[in-house]
């Protein structure tokens, strides 16, 4: 019992970042039904935003202001950044092939990604970065429940996906700008019949959706995991699979992807092997597309004819 | 009777000891330059650069470089090697940095006479006799896996240990000799292996039993080690990690961890401090790890035998060199002790050195 206790704290924390990236796939999906591909790497230039948030403020051996601040400005410098950075993406890869073929902005989204890549290896060297995160979070913090250990860090990444996430909820639900983004998600020539300016709900949809990538990103790192320039594709593979099997346009669907994808990886290794989890990740996401590919929570689209 | 004069003129020439001046040759440096681990590809490089220009120093050579980038990626490899076996002024390589990459370009370089002289590439059966190009100035995992074996039960008394084999050429085959060797010395071991792609390794410490002693890593990614070493702290496991010459990078650096080395921590070496001094002065690096050293020694020994081929008057001649390269005897290299090869390529009396990292993180000499 202990074990799949642990196999699940494991598996929630994990899932708890790929959810954080499936809802930039279901956000930007749900508005434009374009599937975003360099959300991967935007997730990348998060963890490498991060790094250098941190290093700015002193490294993880000498910080020069106290750690939870120098948390703090990890992550709004990483989601600020990523933001800004999905902005720039809609702009000039996605605005311009808004009314052309489907296809067009999938290319797009894909010379971005190789674009965002390359950039990142010339940019900040091919070296492997890591947060070094147990200088200044000793890695014996935490507590215990029986056998099970939740130490400090898998905590904070657990409360802080989960407090992002209701942010987000109340965000769609309770704002203007959030009913404006279901609103085009619906209909979106009726939208803009409403008088909604649809070029300002997609740039705060790519601002926010990019946001969540940077502050998992950031999550990966402190989880002292590297950060690479090509750290980007399994997990933008992976948030991509959550938001299928959550049912790719759903919000809610996408945590539900994310968190379950994270628990199914964590017990494959734990219970099956620990060698075919990616196989069997991948498996899923084949096996949701052949039988039920609108998701768990996603609902069949309508099509005018 | 022209004809004659012109077989004899060029016989001549062939067999002319060439000027030193005239001793010509590219040395192509497969390493990788770019991706997670160029930090290795950078420093085999720069010790490479460091040995021919001492080498050209010493002979009045002309002997240049040229790097080929393979990001420690068997596919890269193999797109680069036929580049540089088109390269004819290329007259060996020191590379490629990884086993699996050999493996992808061995037989290629070997059917062109292009010798194949590894820094870093330690799977056994590279040396098995398919590919007859290939020497390596270090030690093979056939004497790394059962060494480290044996030092975890005969010296710090080993009772369990788990292993994390990560499926790569260079994982699975020192997995699978320390496997070996454990079964042999009757001591438990559970094997975990994990994809090369695996980023979170806390599912897999789950698994491991809270009565193992150590993890032995197989990674190449030290980054990883160090997760495995931290997560084993955060599940108040007693299980110390235990990485092989692939964690030895400055990331793996939890105190109390053991790593093993190919080559030894030549910084306190006098037979190495003016290659070391030349290296910083070059690159601007302040610390050098275990991978730079042996990479000037495979430049050393091409390039000495490219000298040597040029005495014989077979300037830039590939399979001269490569003969030449088997003849290879070194009386101290700046790892410290002599260099000759078996004939199929390994090192004569190679060993791997044992070092525990300390509580600044530093690495300490302990076997």
């Amino acid at each position: 019992m202990d074990y799949l206790g642990q196999q699940l704290i494991n598996g929630l924390t994990l899932g708890g970042v790929y959810a954080l990236i499936a809802l930039g796939y279901t956000l930007v999906y749900g508005v434009l039904q374009i599937l975003n591909f360099a959300h991967g790497d935007v997730y990348m230039i998060g963890a490498f935003l991060g790094f250098f948030a941190m290093t700015w403020l002193g490294g993880p051996l000498a910080p020069t202001v106290p750690i939870a601040l120098m948390l703090l400005v990890m992550f709004l410098i990483a989601m600020m950044g990523t933001g800004l950075l999905g902005i720039v993406i809609e702009r000039f890869a996605y605005r311009p092939l808004r009314n052309s073929t489907r296809i067009a902005p999938l290319i797009s989204a894909l010379g971005i990604s190789i674009l965002l890549q390359n950039g990142a290896l010339l940019i900040f060297s091919p070296s492997i970065r890591t947060y070094d995160t147990s200088s200044y979070i000793p890695s014996t913090l935490g507590f215990s429940i029986g056998e099970i250990t939740i130490d400090s860090v898998r905590l904070g990444v657990l409360v802080l996906s989960a407090v992002l996430m209701i942010l987000l909820t109340k965000w769609v639900n309770g704002t203007q700008v959030g009913r404006a983004m279901r609103a085009i998600a619906y209909d979106k020539d009726a939208a803009v019949m409403m008088g909604i300016d649809v070029d300002r709900v997609i740039r705060w949809t790519f601002f926010v959706g990019a946001a969540l990538a940077g502050a998992a990103g950031v999550m990966n790192g402190l989880l002292m995991r590297g950060v690479s320039s090509g750290m980007g594709l399994i997990p933008g593979l992976k948030g991509f699979t959550a938001a299928v099997i959550g049912g790719i346009g759903s919000v809610p669907g996408a945590m539900l992807g994310g968190l379950l994808l994270g628990v199914i990886e964590s017990l494959a290794q734990g219970y099956l092997s620990t060698n075919f989890a990616d196989t069997i990740t991948f498996i899923l996401l084949i096996t949701f597309m052949l039988f039920r590919p609108n998701g768990i929570l996603g609902r069949p689209m309508m099509v005018k004819v | 009777m022209a004809s004659s004069a012109l077989a004899l003129t060029g016989l001549v020439a062939i067999a002319t000891p060439a000027k030193a001046a005239d001793c010509t040759g590219t040395i192509a440096i497969m390493a990788p330059l770019t991706g997670g681990v160029a930090f290795i590809g950078k420093e085999q490089s720069g010790f490479a650069q460091v040995a021919i220009a001492d080498v050209n120093a010493k002979n009045g050579s002309k002997i240049d470089f040229k790097e080929y980038d393979t990001q420690l990626d068997a596919a890269q490899a193999a797109t680069q090697a036929p580049n540089v076996v088109a390269n004819k002024g290329v007259i060996g390589v020191v590379g490629p940095a990884g086993s699996q990459e050999v493996l992808a370009v061995g037989g290629l370089f070997g059917a062109n006479d292009i010798a194949v002289v590894s820094p870093s590439a330690t799977r056994t059966n590279l040396t098995a006799g398919t590919y007859p190009s290939f020497f390596r100035p270090i030690p093979n995992d056939g004497l790394q896996g059962p060494g480290n074996a044996r030092y975890m039960v005969q010296k710090l008394k080993a009772k369990e240990v788990a292993v994390i084999e990560e499926k790569t050429a260079y994982g699975t085959g020192l997995a699978k000799e320390f496997l070996a060797e454990m079964k042999k010395l009757g001591v438990k071991a559970t094997n975990f292996a994990v994809n090369e792609k695996n980023a979170d390794y806390a599912a897999v410490v789950t698994r491991i039993s809270k009565t193992a002693d150590f993890v032995f890593v197989t990674f190449q990614d030290a980054a990883k080690s160090q997760q495995v070493a931290q997560e084993l702290i955060k599940q108040k496991k007693k299980a110390v990690v235990f990485g092989s010459d692939g964690s030895d990078q400055p990331t793996f650096k939890t105190p109390g961890t053991y790593v093993s080395g190919f080559a030894p921590d030549v910084s306190g070496l006098q037979v190495a401090a003016s290659a070391v001094a030349a290296y910083k002065a070059k690159t601007g690096a302040t610390s050098i790890t275990t991978f730079g050293p042996p990479a000037y020694v495979a430049a050393q020994v091409i390039a000495e035998a490219a000298v040597r081929a040029c005495a014989a008057g077979k300037i830039g001649d590939r399979a001269t060199v490569l003969a030449e390269i088997k003849k290879t005897k070194i009386k101290k290299t700046i790892l410290g002790g002599s260099l000759e090869f078996t004939a199929t390529g390994d090192v004569k009396g190679g060993r791997f050195y044992i070092f525990q990292t300390q509580m600044d993180g530093s690495r300490k000499s302990i076997g």
